[in-house]
């Protein structure tokens, strides 16, 4: 390559030489504006030019055009025949060309505005697909063989078994953990025998339901909104439309009752999970007898704390498939709204489900449940 | 060219830089499917050369091995002059700054605007100030045939072939040597399609692009290809300029140079 762009002041000539190239001008950009140009007019020799582009000829015009407005004449000569065309594209440009536009930066009070609007514009939007929702669910119960079938065992597949591997592994490791910190504080009492209870209620009331729920919240309310944002945005859902096929019949109510039994039996094995995780450390750290542990958890566990935990689930259920499938219909545009979407998917439905979990403790403990 | 007189002086020089874009038995092949079998060109700097053909016959395949943009099963593919096999990967990036790839969907950016997305390849590879940089892209956007509030938009804001022109202007925007098109009009209207035909002309007039062009608008061929590659059947079934094309006694070609969309493009040129 070439040596970089330069420019030598002799008299009322201004000599440029070497290459007058993108890669080439950085250095002779940066000396520009501090030039003592010459007094007189002034004339620019190209001669020495090795080669030109059109960021170098932009440079070159715009330094040209900057002088004549200081009321200078310029002249330019000894340029070749391909840098004259290029000067003289630049040239016609110029001037019609504005300053690049300036992303408008909204201010602070204006953000909160924007914010808090868009904000109630999505919960009109959620309302809305919520009520599409249940007359979906109201028409399709009143007919039943509407249900597609064949894609509600296709996502409890993807949903529910896929899964068991995950929630299992978690929820045996939560059983552990909880029996190791209980049971560290129980044998200092003696009190040992009662670890079946702090596992057994801890799990099923409460962690197992959570834990399940915000597994799924990840694994599979987001693999619904990155699904029907993707299709949103190759316009499949619009050719659903143009068929005559409801999208929220097709894409959503399925996953919506995939999901609804998915979720309960998938706590179900999580309670197990759980229960045997608590089992194997109550009889390796604590050296309990497993026939003693279950005969306990037995006398602990009612049925009512039993269906309070799993009671939670097809609520759970509910929110992340609605959740999901709504974020997924937000997309708007681009793949990277997908992505974006997705997020605030995962994010919204755990933070959903930790508060409906909350709301249902307080009422189990008004209830006395 | 301003460097043409150095290329000239030197006999060796001149083979080794007359052809911009060599390929020498490519063979491509997905799993068992071959794709192409035995394609050998070579594009002349300065040319515009169309690669054209049904659909699926492997048009774009053939683009992207000639656009590093994948490796051929066999066959060697040279640009200025280089084997491109035998480069690592820092070489073959410098090769990539001087050639500019314009694909079918336009792949702009879609977080970013118009002028930012004009604006990267500027930023990337050279150390201009920020505002040197946006003014070279508003040419660049100007040059490309877009309207100066285009380059606040963003690529879902666009129409079509706004997006195309968007495309085009951020493929040259570091004024590569060897530009890719990508059938630059399809889907277009016939105002814009011809306006992209335009823009072709003019900027390997103005910056002497040798330009690759996929396309199956007729029209294009008969304004602007210089030469036409014609692929069928894995292979080049023919070669030449469009009026010689439409002359050929290579059925294949003569039953795509004279179906009746062929016909009344060239009925419309003539």
């Amino acid at each position: 390559m070439d040596g970089n762009a330069e420019l030598t002041m002799s008299d009322s000539t201004v000599c440029c030489s070497g290459d007058w190239t993108a890669p080439h001008i950085h250095a002779i950009e940066k000396r520009l504006p501090g030039l003592n140009w010459p007094r007189t007019d002034i004339v620019f020799d190209l001669r020495e030019v090795v080669r030109m582009d059109t960021p170098g000829a932009w440079l070159l015009c715009r330094t040209i055009a900057e002088l004549r407005n200081v009321g200078k004449a310029v002249r330019v000569q000894g340029a070749s025949e391909q840098a004259t065309q290029l000067l003289e594209i630049v040239q016609a440009r110029i001037g019609e060309i504005p300053e690049p536009p300036k992303p408008y930066v909204p201010g602070f009070l204006e953000n909160i505005g924007i914010h808090a609007a868009t904000q109630l514009r999505q919960y009109r939007d959620l309302l809305n697909f919520i009520g599409n929702l249940a007359v979906v669910v109201g028409q399709t119960a009143l007919r039943p063989w509407r249900i597609r079938g064949v894609l509600v065992v296709r996502e409890l597949e993807l949903a529910g078994l896929n899964a068991l591997p995950i929630v299992g592994l978690l929820s045996f490791l939560v059983g552990v953990v909880i029996a190791y910190q209980g049971g560290v504080v129980l044998r200092d009492y003696g009190a040992t025998l009662y670890i079946a209870d702090i596992v057994g209620l801890a799990t099923i009331r409460e962690l197992a339901p959570l834990i399940t729920a915000i597994i799924v919240a990840g694994r599979t309310g987001s693999a619904y909104t990155a699904q029907i944002g993707t299709m949103v945005v190759t316009e499949e859902v619009d050719a659903l439309r143009s068929i005559g096929i409801p999208p929220l019949e097709m894409l959503v109510l399925p996953k919506l009752i995939a999901l609804v039994i998915a979720l309960p039996l998938l706590t179900v094995f999580a309670d197990f999970m759980g229960l045997l995780g608590g089992l194997v450390m109550a009889n390796t750290m604590l050296g309990l007898n497993p026939a003693t542990y279950i005969g306990r958890l037995a006398e602990a566990l009612t049925i009512s704390s039993y269906l309070s935990g799993i009671g939670k689930a097809p609520v759970f259920a509910t929110i992340i498939a609605t959740v999901g499938c709504f974020r997924g219909f937000q997309v708007f545009g681009s793949a990277e709204s997908v992505g974006r979407q997705t997020t605030i998917s995962v994010v919204e439905s755990i933070f959903l489900v930790l508060i409906v979990d909350a709301v249902f403790s307080v009422a189990f403990s008004h209830l006395g449940i | 060219m301003w460097n043409e007189e150095r290329v000239h002086n030197s006999a060796t020089e001149l083979s080794d830089k007359k052809y911009v874009v060599e390929a020498h038995d490519l063979v491509v092949q997905y799993g068992d499917k071959c794709v192409l079998d035995g394609i050998s060109l070579r594009i002349r700097r300065g040319e515009v050369l169309a690669i054209v053909g049904g659909s699926g016959s492997g048009k774009s395949t053939l683009m992207r091995q000639l656009a590093l943009l994948a490796t051929p099963t066999e066959g060697s593919v040279r640009l200025f002059g280089d084997d491109v096999a035998a480069m690592n990967e820092k070489q073959l990036n410098l090769l990539r700054q001087r050639m500019g790839v314009m694909f079918q969907h336009g792949a702009l950016f879609g977080d970013q605007t118009v002028l930012e997305n004009v604006s990267l390849p500027l930023r990337e590879h050279t150390r201009l100030s920020q505002l040197l940089i946006e003014q070279i892209a508003m040419l660049k956007i100007a040059m490309s045939g877009l309207k100066p509030d285009a380059a606040a938009l963003f690529p879902n804001q666009l129409s079509g072939g706004m997006r195309k022109r968007a495309a085009v202007a951020r493929s040259i925007a570091l004024d590569p040597e060897v530009l890719f098109l990508d059938e630059p009009s399809t889907g277009l209207d016939p105002i814009s399609a011809d306006a992209i035909d335009e823009l072709v002309l003019e900027l390997r007039a103005v910056l002497g692009l040798t330009v690759v062009l996929v396309t199956h608008d007729m029209s294009s061929l008969w304004r602007v290809a210089d030469r036409i590659l014609f692929l069928a059947n894995t292979k080049i079934a023919a070669e030449g300029t469009i009026a010689e094309l439409v002359g050929s006694d290579n059925e294949l070609a003569r039953d795509f140079f004279h179906s009746r969309r062929a016909r009344s493009a060239g009925a419309a040129d003539d």
